[in-house]
């Protein structure tokens, strides 16, 4: 058992760069978005890193049900999902434990990585920032490039690499023997529970950010036709495909009302002017 | 910084440059989709706390700025106007200000250098942009990273529980592509219209999208609701002879009532006490722990 517990230097080095490059949001640029505010393409890249992509997929996916609807009004995040796939994913896969066991480890790992984040925008705010004011002052067009995608890029694997590779070269063995000898406890069960309920945050933070309160009917109607189809299996893509029709249809009624309301009698100008309403 | 814009702007009143070996270059489509593109690549590479995303915009829009302004000062000035604290959502916000910007630079320039008294001034870019990134950056959170995001995660996530890699392919690709696609779209409606953009952006048939895709996105909420937050007791207890177990008792009267519950809680939460998500994760987590370890949950 312990002989499996290991993470070769170039697992770590290999996932290190990775985080390193979505953290430092260069990796694909503006692609970096689905990367750093989910876990998936974290936890498939450990899958490839360990040749265990199917295992790593399952677990990645209960990690994603806790930042389900995660992301950063305003560019700050309370959590960081990729740093916490890339620590607890391999963790699970070591520990050979199950799916749930990767949640106790995410959320502390996420939480931490959120700092490390900080810390970017700090060293990026003392270091990049007066040398884009400098360049910009002399009219320098190629030190100005540098100072803004060189500079931060170099700054985020500085801070990214070393930290990621302890953690995962000293830090995953650690925390997989402790996370198997836990197993079979109530510890399990408590993580279960948390698990199945965070995914709630989320959630409550896209109805809060849509914010049109009147709204909410439309979740609760969602919410119970999905618990009570729930035995049919129906897909997501039908389930879109309904929401689209739903929104298309109520912004139809809405507006032919306001146009029976504004020409005073009946719809006869509806069908010229449907082209508008999209 | 803005000292140094005014002393700029002071010389050029002061003495009067002759123009005619510093005319602008044309500025095309083309040029506007490499500066989307230039923007949707650095968009955060460059996040710090004084400027935020400034430094992203202003390395868009280097390559137009520089067939723009011919002479050095005026180059100068115009890096140092876009290095001022801006923030946004990637592609509502950085896609339609970066073809506004585009278009108001383009128009500087032609003032500049035929002689011109300016309208087109600092303070006028300057308000164009911070009048619409934050009202963009309120739909681009909202609909794409909090709607459009997890729609595609919500249909990929049962390939990723059954084990395949498409799980997290699916969603990358989509969300990455939509985004790339909507920004182009938006920067070249930006640069289009000028600053009149604004108005096309907030305007009836805009605003039917959003509204609809506003409710797509709370429709699709409810579902994940359903599908992916449990809560559920274990509870049960004997009473004279006949067994009540509580999940059983809590289906019969409303099925999902308790997963429920728990978004509603954390919802009203936020409308009460403001959107503290961290405070959430926590308060939640020791909530939930709390009452698992007792055997309620």
């Amino acid at each position: 058992m312990e002989a499996t517990m290991q993470v070769t230097v170039v697992q770590a080095l290999l996932i290190a760069l990775w985080v390193a490059g979505v953290m430092s949001r260069a990796l694909l640029g503006g692609a970096t978005t689905t990367m750093r505010f989910t876990p998936m393409m974290t936890g498939l890249v450990v899958g490839v890193v360990f040749g265990r992509v199917a295992d790593a997929m399952v677990v990645t996916a209960a990690i994603q049900l806790i930042y389900m609807g995660v992301f950063s009004p305003g560019g700050q995040m309370p959590s960081e999902p990729a740093i916490a796939a890339a620590v607890a994913v391999p963790v699970s896969l070591l520990s050979g434990q199950s799916a749930e066991s990767a949640i106790a480890v995410a959320v502390p790992v996420g939480l931490l990585g959120s700092y490390l984040y900080q810390l970017r925008f700090f060293v990026n705010t003392l270091v990049m920032s007066r040398m884009a004011d400098d360049a910009a002052n002399n009219a320098d067009s190629a030190k100005l490039s540098f100072a803004i995608i060189g500079m931060p890029i170099i700054i985020a694997f500085i801070i990214f690499v070393p930290f990621m590779f302890v953690a995962l070269y000293f830090g995953v063995p650690v925390i997989s023997s402790i996370v198997s000898s836990a197993s079979g406890t109530i510890i399990f069960h408590v993580l279960e529970t948390i698990g199945g309920g965070l995914a709630s945050i989320g959630i409550a933070v896209t109805v809060y950010a849509i914010g049109k309160k009147n709204y909410v009917a439309f979740f609760l109607l969602a919410y119970f036709m999905s618990t009570i189809l729930s035995s049919l299996n129906v897909t997501m893509i039908t389930y879109a495909v309904v929401g689209m029709l739903i929104a298309f249809i109520y912004i139809l009624v809405k507006n032919e009302t306001v146009e029976m309301v504004g020409t005073g009698a009946g719809g006869s100008s509806v069908a010229d002017d449907d082209d508008d309403d999209y | 910084m803005a000292e140094a814009i005014q002393t700029a702007q002071a010389e050029e009143q002061a003495a009067p440059v002759d123009y005619a070996n510093y005319q602008p270059e044309e500025i095309t489509k083309k040029d506007v989709a490499l500066a989307w593109l230039r923007f949707y690549f650095a968009d955060e590479i460059p996040h710090c706390f004084d400027k935020y995303i400034a430094p992203a915009l202003t390395w868009a829009l280097m390559p137009i700025l520089k067939k723009l302004y011919k002479r050095k000062e005026d180059l100068a000035a115009a890096y140092q106007r876009h290095l001022l604290f801006f923030n946004t959502a990637i592609a509502w916000g950085g896609g339609t200000i970066t073809g506004i910007t585009a278009a108001l630079e383009v128009a500087r320039a032609k003032e500049l250098t035929s002689g011109l008294p300016i309208t087109v001034d600092d303070d006028l870019i300057y308000n164009t942009k911070a009048g619409l990134m934050g009202a963009l950056a309120g739909i681009g959170d909202s609909i794409d990273s909090g709607t459009v995001q997890y729609i595609f995660i919500a249909i990929a996530l049962p390939w990723a529980q059954e084990g395949s890699a498409l799980g997290a392919l699916f969603p990358f690709i989509g969300f990455s592509l939509y985004q790339l696609i909507i920004g182009y779209y938006f920067a070249q409606l930006g640069f289009g219209l000028g600053r009149s953009a604004a108005n096309e952006l907030v305007g009836s048939k805009m605003q039917g999208v959003i509204e609809a895709l506003s409710i797509l996105g709370l429709f699709m909420m409810g579902v994940l609701a359903a599908s992916y937050v449990t809560v559920s007791s274990p509870l049960a207890f004997t009473l004279s002879g006949k067994e009540f177990v509580i999940q059983d008792i809590l289906d019969s009267i409303l099925p999902g009532l308790l997963p429920l519950v728990t978004v509603s809680a954390v919802y009203l939460y936020f409308v009460k006490k403001g959107l503290n998500v961290t405070k959430a994760l926590l308060g939640l987590t020791v909530i939930l722990g709390v009452l698992a370890a007792v055997g309620i949950l």
